[in-house]
């Protein structure tokens, strides 16, 4: 099983130095380019969209404000997944403490995706099952990993991260990136174990 | 269900994408949100944001706070019935109504248990008392 990794931006550290140096434009363009990759990573660990954006909203004003002290140590990309996943388990813990999450709120666009109804219909596991059941099925499963495991599926199996990105970014090592993998693997299977073929 | 599949189910979910403009309105919701924070003071947002990320380390149970709440309430009873009441001062001053005792009332005493009413007749010739034992004589039972 191989992840597909996403393109990781070059030349962050030009638009950071002239954010350092006081151009807000740049710490924009930071956003615009950002903003994408870390709603992904956001929603699939919250699976609600307002959440996401309050959290990604956050992120990026913590970033901004920290910029300054960014001295290069990991790249950008690093720094911002980094502080993205830690805002996120924080804002989990403060939801869990005060509501459980609504499972009845699913993004309604996936179910237009023209991508996501091929990659369906191409046969499969899943075939048999509606697009929305599957969808809700799935953020079923996720929710019910803990936010450690469900970390690391989100960024390898959906993100497509490899295992060295995400070990920097949650400063563990790769060992402990695949073993959380494998037993967060084997738990999804026994949420998921309907979908299995007859 | 192989990890395989498992993996192609999962990965699914990447199609879930924020609704038509979503990114679009994203910066423009960062600025004004920023200009929003200018208003409040800088240094009571890091404050409560440091408290809040500190605190959220703690997994506190609901019926903690109750529990604490109760036991708060249940001290400040006890401590509110323990509570001295009202007691008459006493006056400690001095009286010197009765006459000085002098040596010559003194009287002998014996290490024998006995009434006053019905005395016993004395074992042992009478002595004086030199702090609290017998000066001339020591009673076996002492030892």
């Amino acid at each position: 099983m191989t992840a597909e990794p996403e393109p990781i931006p070059n030349n962050d550290q030009e638009l950071v130095a002239r954010t350092q140096e006081g151009d807000p434009a740049a710490f924009d363009e930071l956003i615009i380019r950002y903003t994408p990759r870390l709603y992904g990573l956001v929603y699939n660990m919250t699976s609600n969209h307002e959440d996401t954006n309050d959290v990604l909203q956050d992120v990026f004003s913590k970033a901004y404000r920290s910029i300054c002290n960014f001295r290069g140590k990991s790249s950008f990309y690093t720094w911002m997944h980094s502080i993205a996943v830690n805002m996120t388990i924080n804002f989990l813990k403060k939801r869990n403490r005060r509501r459980h999450p609504s499972l009845n709120d699913p993004d309604s666009n996936i179910e237009n995706d023209p991508d996501f109804i091929a990659a369906i219909s191409r046969g499969g596991p899943a075939n048999e099952v509606s697009v929305h059941e599957l969808q809700k099925k799935l953020n079923d499963a996720m929710l019910k990993l803990s936010y450690e495991h469900r970390i690391v599926v989100t960024m390898f199996d959906i993100q497509g991260m490899p295992h060295a990105e995400i070990a920097k970014i949650l400063r563990i090592s790769e060992g402990t990136v695949r073993s959380r993998l494998f037993y967060a693997h084997r738990q999804l299977q026994n949420y998921l174990h309907e979908f299995k073929k007859p | 269900m192989n990890d395989e599949s498992m993996h192609h189910i999962i990965r699914l979910k990447r199609y879930e994408q924020p609704p038509e403009g979503y990114y679009e309105n994203f910066l423009r919701e960062f600025h004004h949100r920023q200009r929003a924070e200018f208003l409040k003071p800088p240094l009571t947002t890091m404050l409560m944001e440091r408290i809040s990320s500190f605190l959220s380390e703690f997994r506190v149970p609901a019926f903690a706070y109750a529990g604490a709440t109760a036991v708060a309430v249940l001290a400040g009873v006890a401590i509110l019935k323990q509570a001295p009441q009202s007691t008459p001062t006493i006056s400690y001053t001095a009286s010197y109504s009765q006459p000085p005792v002098t040596i010559d009332k003194l009287q002998p005493v014996s290490l024998r248990i006995g009434t006053p009413d019905q005395p016993q007749p004395p074992l042992f010739p009478p002595s004086f008392l030199l702090q609290a034992r017998p000066a001339s004589h020591e009673s076996p039972l002492s030892f």
